[in-house]
């Protein structure tokens, strides 16, 4: 008897937790466009756009850069009547930086009735959502996710950012171009797709463009606080450029190591994984000196969008867009010019509108291909004692 | 020659801070006979302190050593007295796990204060480099093994010389005839733990002048490695704790240099396994017969 | 294994005993309202998302606790297999992913993939031949930190770029027959061997090896025996799990995911298979249905893990102190039932 109400007891345990589960998918998200508050309810009277990316873990910042880049977008188009004049409402959810937990977070979105997604913040959780949604009629417009391969498999998929290889073969020719060195070395950390992606892409270059790399070092993320050995061999090499497709904080502590054991004209060369260095080495700037990051938004550009970007960011925020955000703030725009171009919220007719349309942002100027990438113009920015200039 | 010697100091350094972690280790497993998890985690807690007590209070450096060897301290034996104590006759397997649930707690509550992003250790003192036969020597590492070597010393003539120290042995040999001898058990312990942790404490103030950033997950994957150098050294025997840790730091640093970097991890809890299978009571470990 | 599943005649003999026949028929009907509500249209797409992870961590703490429960050691690797697993399972799906149909080819690289982790599970066993507890504990999260290594700086499975499994990617609804299988299999045959003859042997090691090898129990065997039937199960989940994503990485696979499973099979008690299946569920539900408060998850998750060695292990909160090893709390609570009705 007590064996079949102890069953009967678990059944009803299990099924009350899925109800419970269930249940709390009607609750909303992190509401952000201020007038509406529930995504629910605002189906046919506005446009709901969703957001994923790690708020909190190791990685909020790109996250937060990006909800928050969204946000200042979404207020400009509010202000200015919406689109199609319906109002934008903005919906964040947090993953973590964990593509499993990203993956739950979209049918939340789904849940709550959003027609577009600006998402997710980072590649993996970017791969799985596209794979996820690949049978919802939803665009999907990530504004940071540059791994290779994450948009495959959903012709409603594209980005906003450059992806992984093409950053490899622009920073590559970027050396060519300017004439930075005929010899580099490399730190890369090899247990990250991101860091891996942008090294193989910019060997492939260098030994096209007749650019020797004298030097490869690596690290992983249980060896990261250690750098005694590569900063070693890195000096060691005489390069001129060192090439770090590495990610800030990694780089942080990198360059904390390496100071004042590189000559004075050695360059640290890397791309949008970088941005933010600054915030990671608050205590000593010259920490970052002569770090170069190859970026297509640069904050001190005298450009008027970038000007009136950056201005209503500081007031909202206190602090200076990345490119994270401006990759975001534009893919708001994107979609925007999508859904005007293809005259519904329909992910097929967005998509196709997508091949069609030219976006000006203030990460450069946009035209995009049916696999759903975008080419544009890269500049870098060199940071020299806390500030971040253009370089060239 | 100069890529040898330069990988030797890096060696030496990373493992000085090893021998300075598994000091802590040994002295707790020797005497209360568990698996503190929670030890890496002690010295993150100790960076933090450091960080708190000079970047935010303005203290001078020297308060921040005194006070983080005392904070540490205590947090040893809190730790000890709610979550270990209670647990003295369990099974090793429930002490383990209360171990891992600590490690994990403190992991957390540092999340939830100081957050996700890494601060920076203040420079407490500046450590001048020096130059030998043309190889530049940092200052630092010196100063570490010098007090790793010194601490050594000083432990085990505490030990090995003093009343608490010889009362410690006791109930590292035998809990229930050193309590029929006098001697209180548990405040052998609790003293275990308060020196262990005050040696964590050292081990965060060095590992912070060295490495200088400080995130919640700082300790755990050090504590692992510092473990296994206690493990290499022979368990609860202190000069195997220093042993263990300058071999496994120069084991690490010279694979990465001559092997390579990726494989770097690999080797290291290869060289763990080897040693636990080969030779479970290490190089410097006494051998202890199973009890039945 | 897989004639067990697929033959239901001689799956109904396996149901000899009558508490797995019950935790079977809970297990078929709480799956059956979930697949009504999946197929039907009722279900809500976060709750849909979770359905695969979450029979995936069913099955990795039901096979846990074997180890953990049931042998009484303590395994920080499960990852590491149920990785090793995946990338194998998954590397040969994505081979046959245009020759064979889903229904052969997912099970056969499951059982490849369970064969492969078994393997693994047979090496990291062999130093639980002459080490046990705390030295074990670390023996087998070094070799789950070796596995990740390892597995990250091979080429054939994507390297740190990851597993590109898009060719082999399934939405929920394909997948969860395949699920339901695999956690019914998983219960049945843990039940099963708790009340075997085997099952007893390997309890009698965990309480006292002395006493087990003197009466002629063969613990060499034994412990391998255990470590590899766990580990088999764990590559077999990590298979299905592979299928759900678009892009696997190795390093998601580390001693952090071990210690989860960890978790879950202490907080459910260690040796039960229902308290083990109730607390992945709770564990894995609850987080997403709080996501506000996601900060303070792991937080509970340490607090809790403590609290329950505690309460297990004070004197005068356990009656039934006869053996060596901690009672669960759960088995606690049923226990005192089980008083109270005779």
């Amino acid at each position: 008897m007590k064996k079949k109400f102890f069953a009967l007891m678990m059944a009803c345990v299990m099924a009350f937790t899925m109800t419970a589960c269930g249940g709390g998918a009607d609750t909303t998200g992190d509401t952000t466009s201020g007038d509406t508050q529930s995504g629910g309810q605002t189906a046919s009277d506005s446009i709901v756009i969703g957001t994923i990316g790690p708020l909190t873990g190791p990685y909020a910042n790109y996250g937060l850069s990006v909800k928050q880049g969204a946000e200042v977008a979404v207020a400009e188009i509010n202000a200015a009547g919406g689109i199609n004049g319906k109002q934008v409402v903005l919906l964040s959810e947090d993953s973590q930086g964990d593509p499993d937990s990203a993956v739950s977070a979209y049918g939340k979105l789904m849940d709550d009735g959003i027609h577009a997604l600006l998402g997710c913040t980072l590649s993996g959780e970017t791969a799985n959502v596209v794979a996820a949604a690949a049978e919802d009629d939803v665009m999907i417009l990530t504004p940071s996710g540059s791994a290779d391969k994450c948009l495959e498999g959903n012709d409603k998929a594209f980005r906003v950012c450059f992806y992984d290889s093409y950053q490899g073969t622009a920073a590559a020719q970027y050396i060519v171009d300017n004439a930075l060195a005929t010899e580099v070395a490399i730190l890369y950390q090899s247990d990250v797709d991101y860091s891996v992606g942008l090294y193989n892409s910019f060997k492939a270059k260098c030994e096209e463009s007749n650019i020797k790399i004298v030097e490869t070092q690596t690290f992983t993320a249980s060896t990261a606080t250690d750098f005694s050995t590569q900063v070693d061999a890195l000096v060691a090499s005489g390069a001129k450029v060192v090439f770090t497709p590495i990610y800030a904080e990694e780089a942080s502590t990198f360059l904390t190591q390496a100071k004042g054991k590189f000559a004075s004209d050695v360059y640290f060369f890397g791309a949008d994984g970088l941005d933010g260095i600054l915030g990671k080495v608050e205590q000593d700037p010259s920490i970052a000196n002569n770090v170069l990051m190859l970026t297509p938004f640069a904050a001190d550009s005298d450009d008027a969008g970038v000007k009136s970007f950056v201005e209503s960011y500081q007031t909202a925020y206190g602090a200076t867009p990345d490119q994270f955000a401006a990759g975001s703030y534009d893919g708001v725009y994107v979609l925007k010019a999508a859904i005007e171009k293809a005259g519904s919220t329909s992910g097929a007719a967005m998509a196709q509108a997508m091949t069609e349309i030219t976006v000006e942002g203030i990460t450069g100027s946009m035209t995009w291909t049916a696999d759903g990438n975008t080419s544009k113009a890269a500049s870098a920015i060199l940071y020299f004692d806390g500030v971040g200039k253009l370089f060239g | 020659m100069v890529h040898f010697i330069q990988t030797l100091l890096s060696g030496l350094s990373l493992g000085s801070i090893y021998a300075l972690i598994a000091l802590g280790y040994t002295m707790v497993y020797g005497i209360a006979k568990m698996l503190n998890f929670a030890h890496g985690d002690v010295i993150m807690i100790g960076a933090y302190a450091g960080i708190v007590i000079v970047a935010q209070l303005g203290m001078p450096p020297v308060a921040a050593i005194v006070l983080s060897v005392v904070i540490c301290a205590l947090l040893g034996m809190l730790i000890e007295y709610l979550a270990y104590k209670p647990l003295r006759q369990a099974p090793p397997l429930s002490v383990l796990i209360t171990a891992i649930g600590v490690s994990y707690f403190l992991q957390n509550i540092a999340l939830l204060i100081f957050g996700s992003q890494q601060k920076a250790y203040p420079t407490l003192f500046e450590v001048p480099d020096f130059t030998v036969g043309g190889v530049v020597v940092d200052g630092g590492t010196v100063l570490t093994l010098c007090t790793s070597a010194i601490i050594m010393v000083v432990l085990t003539f505490f030990i090995n010389k003093t009343k608490l120290g010889k009362a410690m042995r006791a109930v590292s040999e035998d809990k229930a005839a050193s309590a029929l001898m006098g001697i209180s058990v548990n405040r052998a312990i609790t003293l275990t733990f308060a020196i262990g942790s005050a040696l964590a404490a050292f081990a965060s103030i060095f590992y912070g002048i060295t490495y200088v950033y400080i995130k919640p997950t700082t300790g755990a994957m050090p504590g692992i490695k510092a473990f296994t150098a206690a493990v290499f050294g022979g368990i609860g025997s202190i000069p195997g704790a220093m042993l263990g840790g300058i071999l496994l730091g120069m084991i690490e640093q010279f694979s990465k240099t001559y092997i390579s970097t990726l494989w770097a991890d690999a080797i290291v809890f290869g060289v763990l396994v080897l040693v636990l299978v080969v030779k479970p009571t290490g190089l410097l470990g006494r051998k202890i017969s199973e009890k039945v | 294994m897989k004639k067990k599943l697929t033959s239901g005649a001689s799956s109904l003999k396996l149901l000899k005993n009558n508490s797995t026949v019950l935790l079977t028929a809970a297990i078929v009907i709480v799956y059956g309202i979930l697949a009504l509500q999946l197929y039907g249209g009722g279900m809500s797409r976060q709750v849909a998302n979770m359905l695969i992870p979450i029979s995936v961590y069913i099955i990795l703490a039901v096979s846990l606790n074997l180890v953990v429960g049931l042998l009484g050691e303590l395994s920080l690797g499960h990852g590491g297999f149920m990785s090793v697993g995946l990338f194998s399972g998954c590397l040969v799906s994505i081979a046959l992913a245009e020759h064979l149909p889903m229904a052969v080819r997912l099970p056969l690289s499951m059982l490849i993939g369970g064969i492969f982790a078994a393997v693994v599970g047979f090496v990291v066993g062999l130093p639980a031949l002459r080490l046990n507890g705390d030295y074990l504990a670390i023996v087998t999260l070094a070799c789950g930190e070796i596995i990740k290594n390892v597995i990250t700086n091979l080429e054939i499975t994507g390297g740190a770029l990851g597993l590109n499994t898009r060719p082999i990617y399934s939405s929920a609804k394909t997948l969860l027959p395949y699920a339901i299988v695999l956690v019914l299999m998983t219960v049945i045959v843990m039940m099963n061997l708790k009340k075997s003859k085997h099952g007893r042997a390997i309890m009698a090691i965990r309480d006292n090896r002395i006493a087990a090898e003197s009466v002629g129990i063969n613990v060499t065997r034994f412990k391998l025996t255990v470590f590899m039937i766990a580990a088999f199960f764990a590559g077999a989940a990590g298979v299905l799990y592979g299928h759900f994503f678009a892009n696997v990485k190795a390093v998601a696979f580390d001693y952090n995911m071990s210690i989860e499973i960890l978790v879950i099979v202490v907080l459910g008690g260690m040796g039960s298979v229902p308290g083990a299946i109730i607390a992945a569920i709770v564990l894995q539900a609850l987080p997403e249905a709080m996501r506000e408060f996601s900060d303070y998850r792991m937080l509970c998750y340490a607090v809790v893990l403590i609290l329950v060695m505690l309460v297990t292990n004070n004197p005068t909160l356990r009656e039934y102190a006869s053996r060596v090893h901690p009672r669960t709390l759960w088995k606690k609570l049923t226990g005192k039932k089980k008083k109270e009705v005779e």
